[in-house]
């Protein structure tokens, strides 16, 4: 029996020549709830729905209008029909569906009306005299292990053998040198998370840039950076609760439990930052990236404090990942990237100690795309992933050195000993392919065609060569945007259910903001391309998107082009064939970087 | 947003994340007409630095988004409210 206890007779009639959906759906659940409804088919006219309704004695009539045209009179006069017959305030009439706007038809002398998205339930409250159970229930997410069930076992024989020389050459190559970046990741993990003090602070300074020395020594704050007040911090953390209190939730996926969606966000401010951090949780990302300015990484030493940064990214304090870390659902994954700079490994130890999830360390990208001297970023990057290893945090390696025009072989070899170094480590890292129309494929028109089969080629090479995660990125449809926000957001959901046929782990989507330059990334460009990616979602279900064969010859040649970089790489060396563009050379696009050249320290044993 | 009081423009601005996008479709000749239009809309709307997203002119006029960002970077944007937060 249902709620009110009482057993109604319900009349329910659509006003539209074809369209009863909405209408049927309410029945089912007005049958349900043990109601007696009576439906009558579309197509008829007012007086026909009057005299039906004056000739059984109805408690409730609930009539539908999906088209918006002339809806106003047709309403009067069944309102007027009603006042004849006797039955207005006897029966109860409401009216509902697209063509309504609830507030025009109450003034008609309607009980109710429902405008679009009405639910089941507000209808049977309405029938049964009671309040609707409006309650908001939370979606509780579980917070995704990218890692969990994979083995890491290299299944292609040959080329773990090659990583396995790479990497161990490597690590002898590591023992024997450090950096400014090594020794102030040590003074870190001493120190905490907390402000530097006292001879660690004086240390500290010593190993930084001017520009950062000046900060500890004399209290100068960097060019475009502001310190935000406390007062500021405390408005930001009741807007965050405030957001939480509301957010009811949204999954993005249907039936399937992969891929988890991440977004990447870096305005500057801390203020925009939290506010599109919300946004995106509360539109259903399961995680968001920490996008740090190329300032921050071409400087020796990071800030303490809130700070903001008039300028792209924000700016990598301990306080500010704190911060940032902290409006965040304990479902929602927390990424740091410390791929590519001079503050690499301290990176990492911050991220372990506030408790993020996830970094991103690559020293390929970081040492061919990103500015950073290769043997610099070598002896980093293998600290940095010793201290991934120590805080448990996994890490993907992102290979956006393909937008710079290296080929995805090259790029994929490149990854793979940062993977192999990283297992021998003992880290768990996550393979990041660029999922795009990358210059390589522009040129050589691998994706004439279409935009599936090289990206699913990088994948299935990626699978056969090792069993490990998958991430790809970054983000993905990168290149194919347009500043059109329907195109854009379209681009990015046709690749996520791409991703999601593949059944790939996570991937990072861009807003539709992508493509425009010219201002920062607002909420609405990050709302258009979730709402996209979870329409992709739902249409495919757990159906796919199949690539063509082609896409079995592409992977094949992706494989060999692997293996092929891998002797050339174990003959030179990791660090020396970054100089010498084994791994993506100034002909691709690739330029060794210039940042930190010559610091490295060697140690006299 | 409580009982019956209207909000005036500038009060919805504050609550504002962070753009108004304005999307419409121009009768126009090409995109240079319809961008100078855009922006011609958005000064009139009280928006002095507009810029344009998008346009594409086919046919008998073009599809544009124009844009205005509301609050000054790196300002602590009004919506926080010095109550904090309220919305």
């Amino acid at each position: 029996m249902n709620l009110s206890g009482c057993k109604r007779r319900i009349l329910l009639a659509p006003l539209d020549p074809v369209h009863d959906v909405g209408l049927k759906i309410i029945r089912r659940g007005l049958d349900e709830a043990g109601h007696d409804t009576t439906l009558l088919p579309p197509d008829l006219a007012v007086h026909e729905i009057a005299e039906r309704a004056v000739r059984e004695p109805f408690d409730c009539i609930m009539l539908s209008r999906t088209i918006g045209y002339g809806a106003e009179e047709l309403l009067a006069e069944f309102t007027k029909m009603m006042e004849t017959a006797g039955l207005k305030g006897r029966v109860k009439i409401a009216v509902g569906g697209m063509g309504i706007r609830p507030e025009l038809v109450e003034g008609l002398g309607f009980d109710r009306g429902f405008g679009p998205g009405t639910t089941v339930e507000e209808a049977l409250a309405f029938v049964e005299n009671r309040p609707a159970r409006t309650e908001r229930v939370r979606l509780h997410k579980t917070k995704p292990d990218l890692t969990a069930g994979y083995t890491y076992r290299f299944l292609n024989g040959r080329i773990a053998r090659l990583l396995d020389d790479i990497a161990q050459d490597a690590l002898r190559w590591a023992e024997r040198r450090t950096t400014a970046a090594v020794e102030r990741a040590q003074i870190r993990e001493l120190a905490g998370v907390g402000v530097l003090t006292g001879n660690l602070r004086a240390e500290y300074a010593a190993l930084c840039d001017p520009v950062i020395r000046d900060y500890y020594e004399k209290a100068i704050i960097p060019a475009a950076v502001r310190m935000v007040e406390e007062d500021e911090v405390a408005g930001l953390r009741r807007f965050c609760r405030t957001a939480d209190g509301n957010a009811k939730g949204i999954s993005l996926r249907h039936t399937r439990s992969k891929p988890a969606v991440l977004i990447q966000y870096g305005t500057g401010s801390l203020f925009l930052d939290a506010s599109h951090m919300k946004v995106a949780e509360a539109w259903g990302a399961d995680g968001v990236i920490h996008f740090d300015p190329a300032w921050g990484a071409r400087t020796e030493g990071l800030l303490e404090g809130h700070v903001n940064y008039e300028g792209d990214g924000t700016v990598i304090t301990a306080q500010n990942l704190r911060l940032l870390r902290s409006f965040l659902g304990e479902d929602t994954l927390f990424q740091v990237r410390a791929h590519r700079g001079l503050n690499t490994p301290e990176t990492v130890v911050i991220a372990g100690q506030i408790g993020a999830d996830l970094t991103k360390i690559n020293i390929a990208y970081g040492s061919l795309g990103a500015g950073t001297d290769p043997e610099r970023l070598a002896v980093d990057g293998i600290a940095a992933l010793k201290y991934a290893a120590a805080y448990g945090l996994p890490y993907d390696i992102v290979t956006n050195e393909e937008l710079c025009g290296v080929p995805a072989f090259k790029a994929f070899a490149g990854m793979l000993i940062v993977c192999r170094l990283g297992l021998l480590l003992g880290g768990r890292p996550i393979l990041q392919p660029l999922f795009c129309h990358s210059p390589e494929a522009m040129i050589t028109r691998k994706m004439e065609d279409n935009y599936i089969d090289f990206n699913a080629a990088k994948v299935q090479a990626l699978r056969q060569i090792v069993d490990a995660p998958v991430w790809p990125g970054a983000p993905i449809g990168f290149m194919t945007h347009s500043e059109d926000r329907v195109q854009s957001a379209m681009t990015t959901s046709l690749h996520a259910a791409l991703g999601a046929s593949l059944e790939v782990d996570a991937v990072t989507i861009a807003s539709s903001d992508e493509a425009y330059s010219r201002g920062p990334i607002t909420a609405q460009a990050r709302v258009d391309t979730l709402r996209a990616v979870k329409e992709s979602f739902r249409f495919l279900g757990r159906g796919k998107v199949e690539p063509t064969a082609h896409a079995i010859d592409l992977a094949e040649e992706l494989t060999a082009g692997i293996e092929a970089v891998l002797e050339q790489v174990r003959e030179a060396g990791f660090v020396e064939a970054l100089y010498r563009g084994m791994l993506g050379s100034p002909e691709d696009g690739a330029y060794p970087g210039r940042a930190g050249k010559g610091t490295v320290k060697h140690y006299v044993f | 947003m409580t009982g019956t009081h209207e909000p005036d423009a500038g009060e919805a601005l504050t609550k504002v994340m962070d753009a108004v996008d304005l999307e419409t479709f121009f009768i126009c000749r090409s995109e240079s007409e319809a961008k100078s239009l855009m922006l011609s809309l958005l000064a009139q709307m009280g928006f002095a630095r507009g810029d344009v997203v998008f346009v594409q002119h086919e046919g008998p006029g073009a599809r544009v988004r124009g844009r205005a960002y509301v609050h000054p970077a790196g300002d602590m944007p009004p919506y926080f409210g010095s109550e904090g937060g309220e919305h």
